[in-house]
């Protein structure tokens, strides 16, 4: 397609595109949908699109936006490379009027730089990273929790730990363990901070390579240093190492806290085995949540089931859905797709607290970030992940010892 | 409880994992002079050979060795017939592209068929810890210390005292007097390959309760390998298991003493050093590099 065109001149190209946007004038609204489909992200990156897809249903079923059906057109972001010609292509080839996505935080960066230029609106529905919504971009708005407040609820879980052990959370010592790209350095320092905010002590600050191939002279130190809570953030194989080192050395801390990836995984809970129980993590939404605080979380597994005939992989999908209806809501509101009228629109946004599918609310700051996002404490008991913290939302209470009792 | 012994113990055991990693990749090296950098990849095919094995046809995982070393063996065998050997006499960067090429093809290919996640072949007994000495060590790490061993031992046996292993010798030592000798050369580059990809199946059958399998995991590997045969000297097996066990305690012990993100750099320095002070390595022949 792309050969043909640069084969026949830009004449025909010119009338394509031309007919293309002219159908689109009709009563649909474009919208792309940008997430990693093939490549290492492509297990949660399509997690996540089925929750933005199952709201378009779900929104198309009530008759749309303002009367005009919505219209996914997807795009492919592998990579950063990737995700910024996807966003062009998706943009001027396509013509889609706004774009949903990304999953991943460098990608979610690269694409939208090029949209912010372009002035198209750029929905981000599950890429964490605090900067992405730091730039001072104007037309990009994000619904998920940042990574700040994974590291704050990381922290805030150890007080929760000492009340159960009844001791003073001061009292406790802890290790900030971390891989040491973005997603570690972000959250790790949001950890210190609180740390240091509350008073607690940190005894051991340890990052490494994710290509590390070993971690048992980490679990040295920490065993060393005599420590009480491990704070790690990492992904799927330095959490195996991790385990396995402590089962090596025969030693555990009094609690694992993790900040989701790797830790929110079944993949990785079956790996590790037994000794995973009672590991704490700090996450988006999972589905063992007291439905008061997230009214429809039911409704939405059954949605789910139905159309992919089998129960969601992660609560990726389940905070794409919750973001994609908050702003489809807006769009109807903006009774247009003009930029600003968007903006307008969705700055004017204001869902309480444990009203959506997430329990999270809606209200955007001037740079476009929801503020009434937080991620749950959750844990695993048994099989599943289940929220401990807040009590409002908790189904199950926090217990304490690592592993299998 | 001592922590020094304790990270000695835990970098020999490492280095002895590394050792069966690298000594495929130093023969490969020292005796075909191709630097194959598909060789993290074969090792990675490995451990998905073994989780399948294992999980699907319920094979433990170290029995998994004979079929992995048969399979591995077959594959390097036809790499270096089909890919390498028409490129012997080309520029040695089309080899190494060559080589690349495998690699990144073996990477996306089990991208296709497992995905990015990870997999574990299931052997609880493997993870289990030992504990002598007030030393604690799992016992998949002691079975790979032996086999690791004692498979340097047999390849050093036959290189030297069996017929095709002094062919093998006498092609690296000059692969043009070798022919005059009635050395028939592309067959015994087509078996050392074979070897070399060998000793990545039983590496990968030994290891694989102690790494998961995903695709990407030969590149955390390959670059330690590279490192461990260029400190021991291309194509030198005993270089490699020196090399191996020196990187495996700097590993340990710079991990604990130095910083964990800090090891690479470390192991990095101590590499230029000694490359400075000994250019063709360890154990290496001048010339031979």
């Amino acid at each position: 397609m792309r050969r043909r065109h640069v084969l026949a001149g830009t004449l025909a190209g010119t009338v394509a595109l031309a007919a293309r946007s002219a159908t689109a004038q009709g009563s649909d609204l474009r919208f792309g949908a940008l997430y990693p489909f093939s490549g290492p992200l492509a297990l949660l990156g399509d997690e996540s699109f089925r929750g933005f897809e199952l709201a378009v249903e779900e929104r198309n079923a009530a008759g749309g936006i303002g009367n005009a059906r919505i219209r996914i057109i997807r795009g492919d972001a592998v990579d950063q490379n990737q995700a910024i010609g996807e966003a062009r292509r998706l943009m001027s080839v396509e013509r889609v009027q706004a774009i949903f996505g990304t999953y991943a935080s460098p990608l979610s960066f690269a694409a939208t730089q090029v949209t912010e230029l372009a002035g198209t609106p750029y929905f981000e529905l599950g890429a964490i990273s605090d900067p992405i919504t730091e730039r001072g971009f104007r037309y990009l708005f994000r619904t998920c929790p940042v990574a700040k407040f994974f590291g704050e609820g990381t922290v805030d879980a150890v007080t929760g730990i000492a009340q159960k052990l009844g001791q003073d959370p001061k009292s406790l010592r802890i290790a900030v363990l971390r891989e040491d790209g973005i997603y570690g350095t972000t959250v790790s320092a949001a950890q210190k901070a609180r740390i240091q905010q509350l008073g607690y002590q940190m005894v051991e600050d340890l990052s490494y390579s994710v290509r590390a191939v070993d971690l048992s002279s980490v679990v040295q130190r920490l065993r060393g240093a005599n420590v009480d809570v491990v704070l790690h953030t990492g992904y799927q194989n330095d959490i195996l190492l991790f385990y396995r080192g402590m089962k090596e050395a025969g030693w555990k801390p009094k609690a694992v806290i993790g900040s989701g990836a790797g830790y929110s995984l079944t993949d990785t809970m079956k790996a590790v085995g037994s000794d995973f129980q009672n590991t704490l993590n700090v996450d988006f939404t999972q589905f063992a949540v007291n439905e008061r605080v997230a009214p429809g979380v039911k409704q939405f597994v059954e949605a789910y089931a139905r159309k992919y005939g089998h129960p969601p992989r992660s609560g990726h999908s389940l905070a794409n859905f919750m973001g994609a209806r908050v702003f489809f809501d807006a769009l109807a509101r903006a009774g247009s797709m003009d930029k600003d009228r968007v903006r307008a629109a969705v700055l004017a946004t204001d869902v309480p607290e444990y009203t959506t599918p997430t329990g999270w609310g809606a209200k955007f700051d001037e740079k476009g970030q929801n503020t009434r996002a937080r991620p749950f404490l959750l844990q695993w008991q048994g099989e599943q992940q289940v929220t401990v913290f807040p009590p409002e939302a908790a189904v199950a209470e926090l217990r304490i010892g690592l592993g299998a009792t | 409880m001592e922590v020094l012994p304790q990270l000695i113990v835990n970098g020999l055991l490492l280095g002895g994992a590394f050792a069966l990693i690298s000594i495929g990749l130093t023969l490969v090296f020292g005796i075909v002079r191709v630097v194959n950098f598909a060789h993290g990849e074969l090792f990675m095919a490995g451990l998905f050979g073994a989780w399948l094995l294992s999980s699907k046809v319920g094979l433990t995982p170290y029995l998994a060795a004979v079929p992995l070393v048969v399979i591995l063996f077959a594959a390097g065998a036809a790499m270096q017939r089909f890919i390498i050997q028409p490129l012997m006499d080309a520029d040695p960067h089309i080899q190494i592209f060559a080589t690349v090429g495998v690699g990144t093809a073996l990477i996306n290919l089990a991208l296709i068929l497992f995905g990015a996640d990870i997999r574990t072949s299931e052997l609880p007994w493997a993870r289990e810890p030992v504990r002598f000495a007030g030393l604690s060590v799992a016992r998949g790490f002691l079975v790979a210390f032996a086999v690791s061993m004692v498979a340097t031992a047999a390849l050093v046996l036959f290189l030297k005292r069996t017929h095709l292993g002094r062919a093998i010798r006498a092609v690296a030592q000059n692969r043009n007097a070798a022919p005059l000798m009635g050395i028939d050369v592309p067959r015994i580059y087509i078996i050392t390959f074979g070897i070399g990809s060998a000793c990545v199946g039983l590496a990968a059958a030994v290891l694989s309760p102690l790494f998961p399998a995903f695709p990407t995991v030969g590149t955390y590997f390959a670059l330690t390998a590279f490192v461990i045969v260029v400190l021991g000297g291309m194509g030198s097996l005993e270089g490699a298991v020196a090399g191996a066990l020196i990187i495996g305690l700097v590993d340990s012990l710079a991990g604990y003493y130095v910083a964990p993100d800090l090891k690479e750099v470390v192991y990095f320095l101590i590499f230029l050093l000694i490359l400075v002070l000994k250019p063709a390595g360890l154990f290496g022949v001048r010339g031979s590099e």
